[in-house]
């Protein structure tokens, strides 16, 4: 019983890591026409840099943020320039993308090798700390992860329904001809939602480097279960992408206690298939019209 | 206008490859370098992947992340029949074909039926099913168990000689039947169903073209092509694990040979394959793996944002400056020498045409038609 609801609660902590993860690309996908695999290297690389400045200069890892949010945030508006200027297609994003893909796991190998790199407990003191509910143990790197993905999925619903920039960003996604008449200005508007979304990836990134080893390999694991949460969660929708990856989470965790690691992206898949037959539009998303 | 004569390409290529089937024992008769019969099987393997890859994305524009999960549905195949089963190895190439076509029919049956977001998520999923397959093969014992399957004691058939000998013409065997099957599909109704699916499917539709038939047939043969091509390959492969077979090189490759050859004609993937595999065996022979990754994402990248159309239709529209660009690549060859072998100098060659090729200069595509000013004019007031 314990057992169960142990999965249960550590399912739905991944949910959160997964979110965040999974907000950026659900975005720059849905609003900006930009299947953008670069989203993963994004995360990996941050999660690197963490890794490096507890390493190297002994930062709390909580602290990485501040450098890699920044940072990131700039390298994704930058990319967002350059696919404006070449006006690329969404078919083209996915392929280009997956060409800077290839180039920042070569990058990330020729810099940290191909070995396993991880922080220690000194570096890391979180990693084996846990809260405790009852007898239920929260870890927490999963529990802050968790927080703070509520916090950003929440902050940015209120971003996209109740500000200037929100309203700006659906009147494009939704006719972009008639937004630009109204003198929103798509370009702008674009490389800040760009920015948002890579600066998404960097926290997701500083949280996976707290809770788990890192290799260049990482970023293709990732794949399958971003893309069923944001396609499970409907493109472009905040709170669709939240319970979303709560689910695909809890489902994850279940499958690992009945069958072992290997058969929670098995269930996942499932999961996303019977989505895919019944409700292709997605848990929130709009049906097509 | 020239008559269409679409038998031209395929009878030409069965007799290419009647002629390269005694290749091998040219190779023994004059002494040559085995490596020399492997390095070919490995153009042959690539051209098979790409151009079964092709035949489907490249055609309909429904892009494919899949290939690893059909090349590795065709390795695993021969693993586990022939292996743990004892199965005879011929039947088990066509039962590796049949068992990735069916996987390729499968993903069709549930995202064709979408309505909308059909593309993209038909991407996404083909990416999603090799780790998928992974998985299964890491939980399942009866396939892998994630031990990992050792293929070198492998029974082969004696009638084709050597192992090298073997396994170069089981290559040109599946490649050319790759190659075959593409041609012909491009001058088939079916080439010509795809093609306008790939411009506007509404429209197709509505036109009276059976789609999701057309669709179908074609991943179906992409599927069987790369399987039955992973099948032979399990023969080159001395130890199959779940981590080399399921992951992102295999797609990686199809996708950048096929695109940097062109992907609208069946002549790009067997270029691109060609380039690729030369370019990346002296590059690692010189030491620089590491290196050549990048080039090859920013080849891909370099592709998409300033040459879409490919290299064989450049190639074939500017036959003067590649041809001169090929012959600065052997001059150069000579010049930089030392010539180890003769996969060196056909890189040269190579790399000499494709920078000719892709020289921003004198396309004749950018020059203005002559007695059209006015549809310029017109362009340029709308364009602009």
């Amino acid at each position: 019983m314990s057992l169960w609801a142990q999965s249960i609660v550590s399912g739905l902590l991944s949910g959160g890591l997964y979110a965040m993860m999974s907000l950026g690309m659900s975005l720059s996908w849905g609003v900006l026409k930009i299947i953008n695999l670069a989203h993963f290297s994004f995360i990996l690389f941050s999660g690197y840099i963490t890794y490096q400045l507890a390493f190297s200069y002994g930062w709390d890892p909580f602290l990485a943020i501040v450098v890699c949010v920044p940072v990131f945030a700039l390298a994704g508006m930058a990319l967002q320039w350059v696919f404006d200027k070449l006006r690329i297609s969404e078919f083209e994003s996915l392929l280009l993308t997956f060409g800077l893909f290839i180039i920042f796991e070569s990058v990330t190998s020729a810099i940290w090798t191909a070995d396993f790199r991880r922080m220690d407990t000194v570096q890391n003191p979180y990693q084996s700390q846990s809260v405790w509910l009852g007898d239920l143990a929260l870890p927490v790197p999963q529990l802050a992860a968790f927080l703070v993905a509520l916090v950003i999925a929440l902050g940015t619903r209120y971003l996209m329904d109740r500000t200037d920039f929100g309203r700006a960003v659906r009147a494009l996604s939704q006719d972009r001809d008639i937004a630009r008449a109204f003198g929103i200005d798509p370009h702008r508007v674009a490389m800040q939602l760009a920015g948002l979304a890579a600066g998404f990836a960097a926290i997701a990134g500083v949280f996976v480097a707290m809770s788990r080893a890192l290799f260049p390999g990482l970023a293709v694991e990732w794949f399958g279960i971003v893309f069923s949460v944001v396609i499970l969660g409907g493109l472009g929708s905040t709170l669709g992408t939240l319970i979303a990856a709560a689910i695909v989470g809890v489902v994850g965790g279940i499958a690992t206690v009945i069958g072992g690691p290997p058969l929670a992206p098995l269930a996942i898949f499932l999961v996303l298939i019977a989505t895919l037959l019944f409700r292709p539009q997605g848990i929130m998303g709009r049906s097509a019209t | 206008m020239k008559k269409p004569r679409p038998w031209l390409a395929p009878a030409a290529t069965l007799v290419i490859a009647v002629a390269m089937w005694f290749y091998p024992d040219l190779v023994d008769a004059a002494g040559w370098p085995i490596f020399y019969l492997l390095f070919a099987y490995t153009v042959f393997f690539w051209t098979a992947q790409a151009s079964s890859w092709n035949l489907f994305t490249g055609f309909s524009g429904y892009f494919s992340f899949g290939q690893g999960a059909f090349y590795g549905v065709g390795v695993y195949t021969v693993g586990v029949m022939v292996v743990k089963r004892g199965w005879p190895l011929l039947p088990t190439f066509l039962v590796g074909g049949i068992l990735a076509a069916a996987l390729g029919l499968s993903i069709g049956l549930v995202v064709f039926r979408l309505r909308r977001l059909r593309g993209e998520i038909f991407a996404l999923m083909t990416l999603a099913v090799a780790f998928v397959l992974g998985a299964v093969a890491r939980i399942s014992s009866t396939i892998d168990g994630g031990q990992g399957i050792p293929l070198s004691s492998v029974p082969t058939p004696e009638a084709l000689g050597t192992h090298p000998q073997m396994i170069f013409r089981l290559g040109l065997i599946t490649a050319v039947l790759a190659v075959v099957v593409a041609q012909v599909v491009q001058h088939s109704r079916l080439g010509w169903g795809l093609f306008s699916i790939r411009d506007d499917e509404d429209v197709a539709e509505t036109l009276g073209v059976p789609t999701f038939r057309f669709k179908m047939i074609a991943l179906g043969l992409t599927g069987f092509l790369a399987g039955l091509s992973g099948a032979v390959h399990a023969l080159q492969v001395s130890y199959v694990t779940i981590e080399e077979v399921f992951n992102i090189r295999v797609p990686l490759m199809v996708i950048l040979m096929s695109i940097l050859g062109g992907t609208r004609h069946w002549m790009g993937p067997v270029l691109g394959a060609l380039v690729v595999h030369t370019m990346s065996d002296r590059l690692n022979r010189a030491g620089l793996e590491a290196v050549s990754d990048i080039i090859v994402g920013a080849l891909l990248i370099l592709m998409i944002v300033a040459m879409k159309e490919g290299l064989y239709l450049r190639m074939r529209q500017r036959p003067l400056i590649t041809a001169i660009g090929a012959a600065v690549g052997v001059a150069g060859g000579f010049v930089l020498g030392p010539l180890d072998s003769a996969v060196t100098h056909l890189g040269y060659t190579l790399l000499g045409a494709v920078l000719g090729a892709m020289i921003p200069v004198g396309s004749r595509r950018q020059r203005p038609e002559r007695g059209a000013p006015a549809a310029q004019a017109i362009e340029e007031v709308v364009g602009g």
